[in-house]
């Protein structure tokens, strides 16, 4: 353990945690403003917005200070540093940075998308002079006119932090974004005809500090505070970025990655950010339906319900049996749910495990000029697009044993062994063929869960509309066995229900659904997931198997 | 005190002296068989005894920095030679490289056994082309008689020089900045630590030297450090961590002088000698105003302190920034300071790197508020605004990572505390004096 | 057709031994291709990229530092004459002497000549301050110039 003083308070810093000053100084809720650090890239010490004043504790018990400021993301943190960050002196430099990056700063802030989460506002307000001295005309220079599809730049904002460029070098690998020029007059740029459209350019909007690279698909569509932050999971991949959901009545606006150091570290790729669109479809589903002999008998959510409820139990008591298809899109808790009531109906009900949707290979980052990954990784976009095929292949063993493939039961289905089958749906790019669906033909009853149309729908009897990922709430688990937490960020468009509310109710468990008391269910039931219980499931999340090493963004 | 003789600019007015065979007829490379057989660190012990420090302008001991070096490094260890001669009124290192490149060379090799290197990058700055042909031919002589290349004169030790020209960039005299670009990169200098010495050129252990200061270690083996303590100026004994300033110093003296020129003489010269003596005095039977003592980043001194000591410790007693280059610059009473510094900050505003918020912004605005000065549209409190911004730039508050801001900084603060009514006269006349040919640069 | 010869390639590969990497070579590489071509132009530098494996961006990040090197927009003429405007020479008259050159060929500092002969540039200081004003010739300094000498001397490039 190492104590260093901040500000006259001591703080405790871990044997084998290296921190510099403005990460000490945080664990003693001090704040210590800087633009150009960032924990993911490499220390450049240039914005000297983070300058301090450091010294020595001595055993005895005297301090010996530098003479000069220092740079806070550039000095270590260690035994008996003393950390001095609201000094005059420190104050006075902090003014002087600052009005030195609003010199040329166009102040735009009324038409600028950073306007409320811009670290310029923030440290002007909490550091700043508030008014310019400059009484010559600004430098302004001209935006750019294109810089990438997902990214624009408004040049005259940038500070010359760097992150961006850095980030393009160092996480991606990709390099798109240089420096040009030099002194006053330099700036960011793209070499021409080589545009920031790498599969992880969106991050560089998120570590902007300021309003000058902007994501041209948030641009100008909401100001930040108007929108409430959510903590979830971006289901695009089995990486399960965290990430926060930005909407506005339940409009989603946004999707930002939330640093986790054990799922993915700082950032999110652009597949997943800007991925949740199908949330909005206008193919929604949006009416529960009963269909017999193709015509809609229905559209009432309580006799959908009890009618689909009907068709399990007929089943369950008759010769042919009852099956199901568990999406890997499915929570943990929505899988137990509908696997433990169909068990519960009846012990040689078949549950498959829907189909697991690869794309390719991982991708892992940074990648060498020639396009080959380079170690250590900082970054991996996984082939496996399902989010929870670990969470509920963990339900499916423990209810099945052996995990049925999805093929398999199409197998059966098309043999006539099946009378009636629960299929849940989820993978947003679809998830069965026409030809597949026809498997279910011959089914006497076909009740579809989902939330987009797929071609099951023709054969189905019963249509419940679902949620999409922001509109749920429960457990997933990623490639590494991380289980975290999505969460509810809007509501459905009006029709369709929550999947946990739909099988909740199918179910007839009585009370309101509460994906804690599942939780608690579950993990009571199923030694694999006993660690849904913990409180960091909440947060960072928890490993199902703690002995896992910590490794971020592989 | 006996009459000098120089020892650096000994051979300069020789014909021929660029010429090994010249050089070896002046005893050049005699005893160099006779050093590469010493241990390293009795070089490295002989020059750190020599109290020589660097006279690239920080002044540091030379000897000293070659001890930073971690010890038993498997290597490559890599010596720089800083080449880069930018600072305004400084030009003695292109005469040591256009006119005796062998004294350099030798002191390379020498400096190389010393901290154990097998490579040096000399990074010469572009516009010095005599310079690199003067040097290439040079080494292309040393290789052709067994002083470069492999077991140079059958000792054993292998050194190959390799010349870099820089492409117009003064921030590559910086010593990191120097090793960035050398690397391929551009020139923003390096956060310390780690230094150069530990990890440096290609993230190995880097010495970095300046060309007079590598001169200075042939020398210093030749005639052993009693001789080189014997010219200039001892430690202060009043002050125990003033190492001295001992050795020959090349001064340039330019601007309104009778004959500017480069001269050689033992560290500790007054300005005033190197005017009248050196320099035929001021031009046109004029007085001296100010006079810049080392580069104009050393800030200027007035009228009353010329008769300051130009040796390390001496420009810093009159508020100046240190020593610098040497390279003096005066300027007459008939010029306004107000253009003078003028000059001194669009220079370092087109030479700042820009990594730096203080250095990047403050350089330009310093120039802007004096372009408006001198459009007429000035207010005396600009000169407090100036200084403000003066005094939160630079390494010496600590609000940037390299010097070069302290050397932006530097010439304004001197420029209104020691010229004031001047500047106040200038913005109460309203009065411009940009000139046209300054319109036209600054309109491209 | 590559924007880079044969012969530069291969003068661009002869720099590789001298450094343990290739992203070294960049200066002589932007050098050899700037004193030939007379500017260096996107496809140059997407072709030294290749040849340094680096990225293009990485080697016109650091190509435009320097100030130094043409872009194909404004290459250089068969010269360039550069004229010292820093403190020692513009004690001198450096920049009127600058400005007497650009009138008398009419070109604006940082241009070429309408015939491409030469190019213009003011330069920070050029080393040569004994010798105020001085410019600099292509690599070569001359010094003490007046209005008339540059003229001679330009006239006779």
């Amino acid at each position: 353990m190492a104590t260093v003083l901040v500000n006259g308070k001591e703080v405790e810093i871990g044997a084998n945690e290296r921190l510099n000053c403005i990460q000490a100084a945080a664990k003693a809720g001090e704040e210590i403003p800087a633009y150009c650090w960032h924990p993911e890239l490499s220390v450049v010490a240039s914005c000297r917005m983070c300058l301090v004043e450091v010294g020595d504790k001595k055993p005895d018990g005297t301090v010996a200070m530098q003479p000069k400021l220092v740079p806070g993301c550039q000095t270590p943190a260690k035994d008996g540093t003393v950390i001095i960050s609201d000094s005059p002196k420190v104050r006075e430099a902090r003014k002087a940075t600052l009005e030195y990056l609003l010199l040329n700063h166009p102040l735009d802030c009324p038409t600028c998308d950073q306007a409320g989460e811009c670290y310029l506002q923030d440290y002007s307000f909490n550091y700043g002079r508030g008014y310019s001295r400059l009484n010559e005309p600004k430098n302004i220079k001209p935006d750019k006119e294109y810089i990438g599809d997902q990214i624009t730049l408004f040049t005259d904002r940038c500070i010359m932090c760097t992150r961006c460029v850095r980030f393009t070098r160092e996480i991606s690998g990709s390099a798109e974004l240089q420096v040009v020029s030099r002194g006053s007059h330099e700036e960011i740029d793209i070499f021409p005809g080589h545009p920031v459209n790498n599969p992880l350019a969106g991050n560089v909007v998120d570590i902007c500090p300021v309003g000058a690279l902007c994501s041209k698909d948030f641009l100008y569509q909401q100001r930040v505070w108007w929108l409430k932050s959510t903590n979830s999971v971006c289901p695009g991949c089995s990486t399960g970025c965290s990430v926060t959901v930005d909407q506005n009545e339940d409009r989603v606006y946004r999707l930002k990655p939330r640093p986790n150091p054990q799922a993915q570290g700082h950032f999110m790729c652009d597949e997943g950010r800007f991925g949740w669109k199908y949330s909005h479809s206008d193919q929604r589903l949006t009416s529960p339906e009963v269909r017999i002999n193709s015509q809609v008998s229905t559209r009432d959510w309580d006799q959908t319900l009890t009618s689909a409820r009907n068709a399990l139990k007929k089943a369950a008591s008759g010769k042919t049996k009852l099956a199901a298809v568990l999406s890997p899109w499915m929570t943990v808790e929505e899988a137990w749910l509908l696997g433990s009531f169909l068990k519960s109906l009846c012990s040689e009900a078949v549950l498959a495990l829907g189909p697991v949707r690869i794309n390719g290979q991982d991708e892992h980052f940074p990648k060498d000029v020639h396009g080959n990954p380079v170690q250590p990784t900082r970054f991996t976009i996984r082939a496996e697009k399902a989010p929870n095929r670990n969470g509920v292949q963990a339900v499916l063993s423990h209810l099945t044993g052996e995990v049925m493939p999805f093929e398999e039961l199409l197998r059966l289905a098309s043999a006539g062994q099946f009378s009636t089958v629960y299929l849940t749906g989820g993978d947003p790019e679809g998830w069965i063929t026409e030809l597949q669906a026809e498997a279910f033909s011959d089914v006497e009853s076909v009740i579809v869960q989902d939330f987009l149309p797929s071609p099951v729908l023709q054969h189905a009897t019963h249509v419940l509309p679902s949620g999409t990922f922001v509109e749920r709430e429960g457990t997933i688990v990623n490639h590494r066995g991380l289980a975290q937490l999505i969460r509810r960020a809007v509501r459905g468009p009006d029709g369709s229900r929550p999947d946990t509310r739909i099988l909740w109710e199918l179910a007839e468990r009585s009370g309101l659904p509460q994906t804690e008391v599942l939780r608690r269910e579950i993990a009571a039931a199923i030694p694999a997931l006993s660690a849904l219980t913990q409180p960091e499931l909440r947060d960072h999340g928890t490993l199902l198997n703690p002995s896992q090493p910590m490794l971020a963004g592989t | 005190m006996a009459t000098f003789e120089p020892v650096l600019f000994a051979r300069i007015n020789k014909s021929d002296s660029a010429s090994i065979r010249s050089y070896q007829a002046d005893g050049g490379y005699s005893r160099l068989k006779e050093f590469l057989s010493m241990a390293p660190g009795d070089v490295t012990n002989i020059v750190k005894d020599s109290g020589l420090r660097g006279r690239g302008g920080a002044g540091f001991p030379t000897g000293l920095k070659w001890t930073f070096l971690p010890k038993d490094h498997p290597g490559p260890i890599y010596l720089a030679i800083n080449a880069d001669e930018s600072e305004p009124g400084t030009f003695n290192n292109r005469y040591l490289m256009e006119k005796d490149p062998h004294q350099l060379i030798e002191g390379i090799i020498l400096a190389c056994h010393a901290i154990r290197s097998n490579r040096a990058y000399l990074y010469l700055r572009y516009e010095y082309g005599t310079s690199y042909r003067t040097l290439d031919a040079a080494i292309r002589e040393c290789h052709a008689a067994g002083i470069l290349g492999k077991n140079i004169l059958g000792t054993g030790f292998d050194l190959d020089i390799i010349l870099h020209r820089g492409a117009g960039a003064y921030i590559c005299g910086e010593e990191t900045g120097l090793i960035e670009s050398l690397e391929g990169k551009r020139a923003w200098p390096r956060i310390k630590p780690p230094f150069p010495a530990i990890e440096g050129l290609f993230r190995k252990p880097t010495i970095v030297n300046n060309v007079e200061t590598l001169c200075c270690v042939t020398h210093i083996l030749y005639r052993g450090t009693e001789w080189f303590k014997s010219i200039g100026v001892p430690p202060d004994p009043s002050n125990p961590r003033d190492p001295g300033s001992y050795g020959p110093k090349l001064y340039c003296i330019s601007g309104h002088v009778n004959r500017p020129c480069c001269v050689e003489l033992p560290l500790g010269v007054t300005a005033r000698e190197l005017i009248e003596e050196h320099a035929g005095g001021v031009w046109k039977g004029r007085k001296a105003k100010a006079v810049v003592p080392g580069g104009i980043s050393m800030g200027f001194l007035s009228d009353k302190e010329l008769d300051t000591k130009l040796d390390f410790a001496g420009p810093g007693k009159v508020g100046c920034l240190g020593l610098g280059t040497a390279a003096v610059v005066v300027v007459d009473d008939h010029t306004s300071m107000v253009d003078v510094l003028h000059n001194c900050c669009r220079f370092m505003s087109h030479e700042s790197c820009g990594q730096c918020t203080p250095c990047r912004e403050g350089t330009h605005w310093m120039t802007k508020i004096l372009d408006r000065i001198r459009s007429g549209n000035g207010r005396t409190e600009d000169l407090d605004l100036l200084l403000e911004v003066a005094g939160s730039m630079g390494i010496i508050p600590g609000t940037t990572i390299c010097g070069l801001s302290d050397g932006a900084a530097w010439p304004v603060k001197n420029a209104i505390n020691k010229f004031r009514p001047e500047f106040e006269d200038y913005i109460r006349s309203r009065k411009s004096s940009i000139t046209s040919a300054q319109k036209m640069m600054a309109a491209h | 057709m590559s924007a880079l010869s044969e012969e530069l390639r291969q003068k661009i590969k002869a720099e590789f031994p001298k450094y343990p990497n290739k992203r070294a070579v960049t200066l002589p590489a932007l050098h050899l291709v700037h004193d030939t071509l007379r500017a260096v132009s996107r496809e140059a530098i997407v072709e030294i990229a290749e040849l340094l494996e680096l990225h293009p961006s990485e080697v016109h990040d650091t190509m435009t530092f320097y100030n130094f090197f043409k872009e194909e927009d404004n290459p250089l003429g068969k010269h360039r004459v550069w004229f010292c405007r820093s403190i020692s020479c513009a004690l001198r008259g450096g920049e009127e002497l600058l400005e007497s050159v650009c009138h008398r060929y009419g070109v604006h500092p940082g241009h070429t000549t309408p015939d491409g002969k030469f190019t213009v540039e003011f330069a920070e200081c050029l080393g040569a301050c004994e010798g105020a004003p001085c410019i600099l010739v292509n690599d070569v300094c001359h010094m003490d110039m007046t209005p008339e000498s540059t003229s001679a001397l330009i006239d006779k490039l």
